[in-house]
């Protein structure tokens, strides 16, 4: 049910419409042109490290779950428990035990694809959104062909079939409300890993 | 907030004299937002940038009726629910409406300054409602009772020590604790909050017509976690806020980070378009929207307030400006201080209310130049500033000395006369004393005048 004042939406658009009617109308002024990005595999790497976020090359001699495995029993902090979002296949999840999102030490996640012009990786919600946030570390599978060079392209391309939310992660959770002191892992995660994923070339 | 608008010129006064750390810790902050901004507005053609956003803007605002009807459908076709406030008591209404429907004991928000503008935490506290803030620096202004001071970072005007202090008493941090274990403190405390909550309540910095989507910048990850974990989500949204198109959205995300706080994009961009519907989606199982007006039309039917509605509260004017630099958001006494504020506040709430917040700038131009939407102003405060003399809301001694001056310089002899005065007048201290200048002169110090009148350098011959 809607809710608010009796006529409250239609008082609105009458009076925006008399204000939109006394005015000339503009023209929209098309596209914005932004520069051309050459390699959008490396300018993505750049980005997203120097936003704080890390990229990882799996090696390629084992299976994705295998390293995954490893790389985790690898990182600070003793990982006792990791949570997978949804999407995430099988061979790509890890040995290690499974854990509730909230007390998981490790999320591990299927990125859509990814933006070298933001350096960021877009996380659609059928991932599971307390994977992709609760855990200090998130884990985050990024198909190597799914690099597009610009955020409208990625946009665009998702526009015909939207999920509910999407997430454009770009580097670690951080703040400097606290004297202006930069502090990360405030409210999700800590570290963001982008490991590639070979194999599965679907180019933008 | 309690609107205190009519008493800038005091408390200005007060914040500089009694709190010098205000403005330490305002100027180096906004400085360091500015420089930052300045770098990266030099990694783009930024000057393109700018007309582009402006036009989009523009055009938006002139369609704005069709946009609106645009956004409404998508977002119900995408199973949202949109609800409409033509002011702030309506807006607070429909909130309380959407927490008693889904028995909401305890809520967590994002910051949003349209939630600080409708007055809503104090609603919902009212209404037995737990409130918790969740961006750290609202988290900290929270505790302490305090409005925010400034659009980007509320809590710039507080230093590390007074947040040690602050969270030492409060959440219990051992003495001499830095920042990121004061900042893992207000975690753990916002942690649980979020796991509890029933509502999610968010502002949005746009809503794209054609797609209904709902987008949200953030550096901390809260802002997903308020519209990911409870089971309701509500986002207020001010019926300027929206995009035409998904393609108009990826520019302005960037653009206004860029402007904001100089980075390419924020750590976190949320897009929702609706409530989670597909298996494996975690996400609120209601979302709503609610668009309010509060003033908005009436910017949009002002012949020049309703440029100012192209603002996408990034902030950059506030860090360019040596008048806010000086006094943070405070002393403004209203939720938009600094110079967005000092033209939003005659369009929304009228100019009788927004005295004297059109004469709290120096007219440098430089938050114009600094604004990536192009919104002018230097000469939209100027428009008001004539508006007001006009309607007689200046203070009476400025409108009768403003006369005198407009008599004299139609008189050539009375201003010869005037003018030799002036060349002996000089001190600052004489002035104080005069009538109406006074006034003027009280926080200001009179450059000396030349020994001879311009006059006189002319008829003796000027180098």
């Amino acid at each position: 049910m809607r809710r608010g004042g009796p006529g409250a939406r239609d008082r609105i658009l009458e009076r925006v419409a008399r204000a939109t009617g006394s005015r000339a109308r503009h023209p929209h002024p098309g596209r914005l042109r932004t520069d051309t990005v050459t390699d959008p595999v490396a300018t993505f790497v750049k980005r997203f490290t120097s936003q704080g976020g890390e990229v990882v090359t799996p090696d390629p001699h084992r299976t994705p779950g295998d390293w995954l495995t490893g790389f985790i029993a690898g990182l600070d902090g003793d990982v006792k428990g990791v949570a997978a979002g949804a999407d995430v296949p099988a061979a790509l999840q890890p040995g290690t035990p499974a854990a509730a999102p909230a007390d998981a030490g490790a999320g591990i996640s299927v990125a859509w694809g990814a933006v070298a012009e933001t350096g960021s990786l877009i996380l659609p919600s059928t991932g599971t959104r307390s994977v992709q946030l609760l855990p200090p570390v998130h884990i985050v599978w990024l198909p190597a062909g799914r690099v597009f060079a610009r955020l409208e392209n990625a946009l665009l391309e998702m526009r015909p079939e939207l999920p509910a939310a999407i997430g454009v992660h770009s580097g670690p959770s951080r703040s400097a409300d606290i004297g202006r002191t930069l502090v990360t892992g405030v409210h999700g995660p800590g570290r963001c890993i982008a490991v590639w994923l070979r194999g599965r070339r679907t180019d933008p | 907030m309690k609107k205190r608008i009519g008493e800038y010129a005091a408390r200005s006064r007060m914040t500089v004299r009694r709190e010098p750390s205000v403005r330490e810790a305002v100027t180096g902050a906004a400085l360091s937002f500015d420089g930052k901004r300045r770098r990266a507005y030099g990694e783009v053609d930024v000057e393109a940038w700018r007309r582009w956003a402006e036009g989009v803007k523009n055009h938006l605002l002139t369609h704005l009726e069709d946009y609106l009807a645009e956004a409404e459908a998508r977002l119900e076709a995408n199973g949202a629910r949109v609800h409409w406030a033509r002011d702030a008591a309506e807006a607070r209404e429909i909130v309380l409406s959407l927490a008693s429907d889904c028995s909401a004991g305890s809520v967590v928000k994002g910051k949003s300054m349209l939630t600080e503008e409708v007055d809503l935490n104090p609603a919902l506290e009212r209404a037995g409602i737990e409130v918790h803030e969740t961006d750290l620096g609202e988290y900290i202004l929270q505790l302490l009772d305090e409005p925010p001071s400034h659009i980007v970072g509320p809590a710039i005007h507080k230093s590390l020590e007074q947040v040690r202090e602050l969270f030492e008493e409060r959440l219990g941090t051992t003495p001499g604790s830095g920042p990121d274990d004061l900042a893992q403190a207000a975690r753990k405390v916002l942690r649980d909050a979020f796991m509890r909550a029933d509502m999610g309540i968010t502002g949005a910095n746009f809503l794209v017509a054609e797609t209904g989507t709902v987008a949200l910048i953030e550096n901390e990850g809260n802002i997903r976690l308020t519209t990911s974990l409870p089971r309701v989500h509500v986002a207020l949204v001010g019926i300027e806020k929206l995009l035409p198109r998904m393609r108009d959205l990826a520019g302005f995300l960037q653009l206004t980070t860029r402007a904001a706080t100089g980075q390419s994009i924020g750590c976190f961009v949320s897009l929702i378009q609706g409530p989670s519907i597909r298996p494996g989606d975690d996400g609120p199982e209601e979302v709503h929207v609610v668009l309010v007006d509060n003033g908005r039309t009436d910017a949009l039917l002002h012949e020049h307030a309703w440029e100012a509605l192209r603002c996408v509260r990034c902030g950059a004017c506030l860090n360019s400006c040596p008048v806010y630099r000086q006094t943070g958001g405070h002393a403004y006494g209203w939720v938009y201080s600094g110079p967005i504020g000092s033209i939003l506040g005659p369009g929304l709430l009228g100019l009788h209310e927004a005295m004297p917040l059109p004469f709290a700038s120096s007219l440098c131009g430089a938050c114009g130049d600094a604004c990536p939407v192009r919104i002018p102003i230097p000469e939209l405060l100027l428009a008001w500033r004539e508006e007001a003399q006009r309607r007689g809301l200046t203070p009476w001694n400025e409108r009768i000395a403003l006369a005198g001056l407009a008599r004299m310089a139609e008189r050539p002899g009375l201003y010869r006369v005037a003018g030799k005065f002036g060349t002996r007048l000089g001190a600052t201290a004489l002035a104080r004393k005069l009538p109406m200048l006074g006034e003027w002169s009280r926080d200001r110090v009179l450059p000396r005048p030349s020994p001879r009148t311009f006059r006189e350098m002319w008829h003796g011959g000027i180098e």
